[in-house]
């Protein structure tokens, strides 16, 4: 490997360089200025727009870098690992906001040093994730960012349920990675070798045990599938979603999961793939039926999801089951094996960003003043403070998937996916799904405008933080409207690299 | 009217009043009641424009030469898509007979409506901001030739009534909103699965001569469109367009609503206020019927011939059962809404003749139960607001005490029973005739006219209770109407003597579309099901 | 003298795995719940060296198996930092006990 050579696989992975240049930059900070920490969000804010920058630069780029051996790279890097990045940048952008009108997060001060170097670790093992095309690549970046998140899961400590939330999430994950690793090492026996590419034409090829592979395979899965919380890995989701602090928890919602997705996609795509006709559909070689599979998870998760959402009170709680249901109903765009699905994932994905995160902003405000997510203690909040119900509101009919928002539309790029691929008796079963989603979601918007209460409380939105709710929701609104960038944008980047 | 947008005009006017409501300082009530009443008043004026110069020779229905006033521009376009070619979505507005009136009676019925909310004393301002939304939403779906943008505004039209049933409702609000809006949310998702199907199984023919999937509504009534593929192209070997039907349907037979589907009815009428009765009653069950004869009639009309006996059996089954119901209230407002449940059986009675008479009759119904029942529900509306109670065995004697306000009364009532020379009676007799005289439907038919008897039963019985006989001495203090009052039947009363009178005014207007659309499904049934073999 | 041949490995491996299973799912103490995942983790790590050994691989699963080792040390350490934080708050590490958050 010579020097230019090597120069130039490093363009590769300028945006990790630029997260990992971060990490130690804000460390550094940490340690010099040690008295005055208001300085560090502005920081991680320059980081993400430097990161954001070499994101961009990387669009139109493609190909793999780092070989480990034979002449596919374990870094892959595409226009599909470039809208996913975005999202996460996009996401950590909102988290960031988050933390400085947290607070949960304003109270431990003194250490957010530590808050945003784990943040941007990771934000690196997601960037990792989501273009790595090695499955040693695959479980490293899995780790770091599991790591990452289990200690801002219990970082706060101000009460018990910060650190119950820590250990549920620390014992589920590093189970599924444990099983995912097992997976990954029967997979290497079979095939000698962990490269995706390669994978794909060693299984094809080879003549291997049907039985072992799809055990190997299922291992692996139960991996990523506890990062998308799909169903029967969802069990940790409500548990930290409630006990993690809320800005924690809205970015494990969105981000995490992001990464999980793109990684769940990629995988399938360059290992299974033997070609894709030119209708976007991908055919599969025979040795394991993922679309079955998919479907069953798909369809367990959303109604496991929807129907105890119903019952739950606590409003943190109800959005995780909230978004193990729409881990569901994004599967349903894995499941069709389309390059309309992934567009239509991709492009649920950056409405689910804005929508989720609106909400969890809105509920972290309340939270804020009356120290509750409990629903009851939301009655009556539409009329003392109309801005927050109705903004709330939005987010939540986005949620259910109503028009004009653009829940809607992202839910309907979901089903004509499906329908293309003729499956109607799934989209019915999402269909009626998201129905029974519609009662909790309303149920929030009838405590805060049905029901009346005696004191009126005042909850103070400081203007920035007003200015962050109104662009969230005008946007959930226009992209519910006017939706044709973002459609083309995710259509232009859903061709995974594939060889 | 070239080149004026009159339709988005009509149909955007009140999102514009609803920016002015909203932008209004909170304790300027009266100003904001009188923004909506001007915003109110200019649509029906609009309407009056479209009516004076509406060509009543040209039919619609599936040709876009004789729709009018129409709009048509690319809402969302984007090309080069490998498996879809280009999805493109049009902004397109028109109007035909059949819209046209309901164009009419969604302008005067809201506007009497917003006279009617002028005792709306809680929140005021959100109150307008909501009604004012729903209003773009009704006229859109009245005026929507694309079926993306028909959902749209069918699904907009939901949250608006949630919150104005919710929050201004009953003793029971909370449940009778949320039963609302689940039964219409089930229906409008199989509409949605449905409109996705039809949208994968026809292509339309571009000005290019590019050929693209689409959602126009009128490209999907052709035949010649479909696909061999499409999952609900008659040409599909596995066909199940039988099944989307039947699921279209549904989806429209909710807000009609037919039985088994109408329970949220009664409890909807019971706690909404007044002026949303009106608008539920007048406007909102019409969408369910004007849904079928714009969409599921033309886009699969051999299945509609297939299936005209059973729309006949429901329709009938509604008639029957909702006057029966009817009869056994001791509420007043419940007795109105299963009333509307046996009168909206009229239009499917009607329209399952598939003849041109009966059609005419069902939109013909469609209006005049539009007025008269916003008549009644004002009616309802003017004893429980001085009275606070709907009790039909609560009142008595009520005519010497509130002479005016029993003549108007009188009138609505026996509009509603079908007495000759007013409107009731000409819809109701077209049904009949159309119903009878097709082979299919003349047992359904013969059996439903005993509705006519039972309606007049719980009609007459309900005058007897209320307004004559002995006065209840306990509301020996009850005011007539006042000027606001009367200006809020008398409209309403003009157009039900008026078209009593003079059908024909309502009927030329109908005419062309319904002669069209019937010559259309004939025709069409047969090419329709010749294409599947 | 036996020849200990892949499958050897293997069925150690396989027991590993087996009881580090076990040891998760019927383990009420945390730190024993922990050293359950060591070992699933530590039967992949017998794996991969096995088939890089056995299979002519080339050097990817050993250097595997280094990752992992490094990552199973950072990982306790973690582990055990929550652990005690828990055993802090609940004075004890039983994980059927701390559901303070189920209602």
């Amino acid at each position: 490997m010579n020097i230019a050579n090597f120069s130039q696989m490093l363009s590769f992975i300028k945006p990790e360089l630029a997260v990992s240049v971060t990490i130690l930059v804000v460390v550094v900070f940490d340690l010099i200025f040690n008295k005055n920490k208001k300085i560090i969000p502005y920081i991680a804010l320059l980081g993400i727009v430097v990161t954001g920058y070499y994101v961009i630069q990387q669009y139109a780029l493609s190909g793999t870098a780092f070989p480990t051996s034979g002449k596919y790279g374990m870094v892959t890097v595409d226009a599909f690992a470039s809208f996913f990045k975005m999202i996460v940048l996009i996401a950590t952008l909102c988290i960031v906001i988050f933390s400085y009108y947290s607070d949960e997060i304003i109270k431990t001060q003194g250490r957010l040093g530590e808050y945003y170097t784990l943040i941007f670790g990771m934000v690196l093992g997601m960037f990792v994730m989501i273009s790595a095309s090695d499955l040693i690549l695959i479980y490293l970046s899995m780790e770091l960012m599991s790591l990452s998140s289990y200690v801002l899961a219990g970082f706060t400590k101000l009460r018990t349920r910060n650190s119950e939330a820590a250990l549920k999430y620390l014992i589920y994950g590093a189970i599924s990675s444990g099983l995912m690793l097992f997976g990954i090492s029967l997979v290497y026996g079979m095939t000698g070798t962990t490269n995706l590419y390669q994978l794909n034409a060693a299984l094809q090829g080879a003549d291997v045990n049907l039985y072992t592979v799809g055990f190997a395979l299922i291992l692996i899965f139960a991996g990523i599938g506890y990062k998308i919380s799909a169903a029967p890995f969802h069990f940790w989701t409500p548990d930290v979603y409630e006990g993690a602090p809320i800005s924690i928890t809205a970015y494990l919602s969105v981000a995490s999961k992001a990464a999980g997705f793109a990684l769940l996609m990629r995988f399938l795509k360059t290992t299974f793939v033997t070609y894709v006709d030119p209708h976007g559909s991908w055919q599969l070689f025979n040795i394991f039926d993922w679309q079955t599979l998919l479907i069953l998870i798909s369809v367990l998760t959303m109604t496991l999801g929807n129907f105890a959402a119903l019952w739950q009170d606590n409003l943190k709680r109800m959005l995780a089951y909230s978004s193990i249901a729409h881990a569901g109903y994004m599967l349903l765009g894995v499941l069709v094996l389309t390059n309309k699905g992934v567009s239509a994932v991709m492009f649920y994905f950056f409405v689910y960003l804005i929508m989720n995160l609106g909400a969890f902003f809105v509920v972290m405000i309340i939270a804020n003043k009356i120290g509750s997510e409990n629903i009851d203690d939301y009655d009556g909040l539409g009329y003392s403070s109309p801005f927050l119900g109705v903004t709330f509101g939005i987010f939540l009919v986005s949620l259910t998937g109503l028009p004009p928002t653009a829940g809607f539309i992202g839910k309907l790029n979901l089903f004509v996916a499906l329908l293309d691929k003729q499956m109607v008796v799934v989209a019915v079963i999402a269909v009626i799904n998201s129905v029974v989603s519609l009662y909790y979601y309303i149920r929030v918007l009838k405590h805060m405008f049905l029901t009346k209460r005696d004191e009126k409380i005042s909850i103070p939105v400081p203007m920035p933080a007003f200015l962050f709710i109104l662009v969230m929701a005008t946007t959930t609104i226009f992209f519910g409207i006017y939706f044709t960038p973002i459609t083309s944008w995710a259509q232009n980047a859903a061709a995974i690299l594939h060889f | 009217m070239n080149g004026f947008p009159i339709l988005s005009v009509i149909t955007f006017l009140p999102i514009l009043g609803m920016i002015i409501v909203l932008s209004m300082p909170k304790e300027k009530n009266r100003e904001v009641k009188i923004a909506t009443l001007v915003i109110t008043i200019l649509q029906v004026i609009l309407a009056v424009i479209l009516l004076a110069n509406f060509n009543y020779s040209l039919g619609g229905i599936n040709d876009p030469k004789s729709f009018q006033f129409v709009e048509k521009f690319r809402w969302i376009e984007i090309p080069g898509i490998s498996w879809i070619g280009t999805f493109k979505v049009d902004y397109y507005l028109g109007v035909d007979g059949l819209s046209m009136a309901m164009v009419l009676l969604t302008a005067i019925v809201t506007f009497i409506a917003t006279l009617s909310s002028w005792t709306i004393n809680k929140s005021v301002k959100g109150y307008f901001a909501l009604f004012l939304l729903l209003d773009t939403a009704m006229m859109g779906v009245f005026v929507a030739l694309d079926f993306f943008l028909f959902y749209i505004f069918w699904e907009l039209m939901l949250l608006p009534m949630y919150f104005l049933i919710g929050i201004w409702g009953g003793p029971r609000k909370e449940y009778a909103a949320i039963k609302f809006f689940i039964y219409t949310l089930v229906g409008s998702v199989l509409m949605l699965l449905v409109m996705i199907g039809l949208y994968f199984s026809a292509k339309e023919t571009l000005a290019d001569g590019s050929q693209v999937y689409t959602f126009n509504l009128l490209a999907l009534m052709n035949p010649k469109n479909y696909t061999h593929t499409g999952l609900l192209s008659p040409l599909n070997a596995d066909n199940i367009r039988l099944i989307a039907y039947i699921g279209l349907f549904i989806g429209f037979a909710i807000k009609i609503p037919m039985f088994p589907f109408h329970t949220w009815l009664p409890d909807a009428h019971v706690e909404a206020p007044t002026p949303i009765s009106v608008i539920l009653a007048g406007v909102l069950l019409k969408m369910g019927t004007y849904g079928i004869l714009r969409i599921s009639y033309p886009i699969f009309p051999e299945i509609t011939r297939q299936l005209m006996w059973y729309i006949a059996l429901f329709g009938m089954i509604n008639i029957i059962y909702g006057a029966l119901v009817a009869l056994a209230q001791k509420d007043f407002k419940k007795l109105i809404a299963y009333s509307s449940v046996s009168h909206m059986g009229y239009v499917l009675l009607g329209m399952a003749s598939l003849s041109a008479v009966g059609i005419n009759g069902a939109i013909f119904q469609m209006f005049n139960h539009g007025t008269i029942t916003a008549m009644l529900f004002l009616i309802v509306g003017v004893v429980y607001d001085r009275a606070h109670t709907r009790g039909i065995y609560d009142f008595g004697g009520l005519a010497t005490q509130m002479p005016v306000y029993t003549g108007v009364v009188i009138v609505a009532f026996f509009a509603a029973i079908g007495l000759p020379s007013l409107s009731g009676f000409i819809s109701e007799a077209l049904v009949f005739f159309g119903a009878f005289a097709v082979t299919t439907t003349r047992t359904l038919a013969i059996i439903s006219t005993l509705g006519i008897l039972l309606g007049a039963a719980y009609m007459l019985w309900t005058l007897q209770r209320i307004y004559f006989g002995k006065l209840n001495e306990k509301w020996a203090n009850m005011k007539d109407l006042d000027l606001r009052e009367i200006v809020m039947f008398v409209p309403l009363m003009i157009i039900v003597i008026y078209l009593g009178i003079y059908p024909s005014a309502m009927l030329n207007l109908l005419h062309a579309s319904v002669a069209h659309l019937t010559n259309f499904m004939a025709q069409h049934a047969q090419s329709f099901l010749i294409s599947s073999l | 003298m036996i020849h200990v041949s892949l499958t050897h490995y293997l069925v150690v491996s396989a027991f590993l795995f087996s009881f580090g299973l076990y040891g998760v799912v019927t383990r009420k103490n945390a730190v024993m719940v922990l050293m359950g995942i060591e070992l699933i983790l530590n039967s992949a790590n017998i794996n991969f060296v096995a088939f890089s050994k056995f299979g002519n691989y080339g050097l990817n699963g050993q250097i595997m198996a280094l990752f992992v080792i490094i990552l199973a040390a950072a990982e306790a350490a973690i582990a055990l930092a929550i652990v005690l934080n828990i055993y802090k708050t609940f004075a004890h590490v039983d994980v059927d006990k701390i559901n303070n958050l189920k209602e």
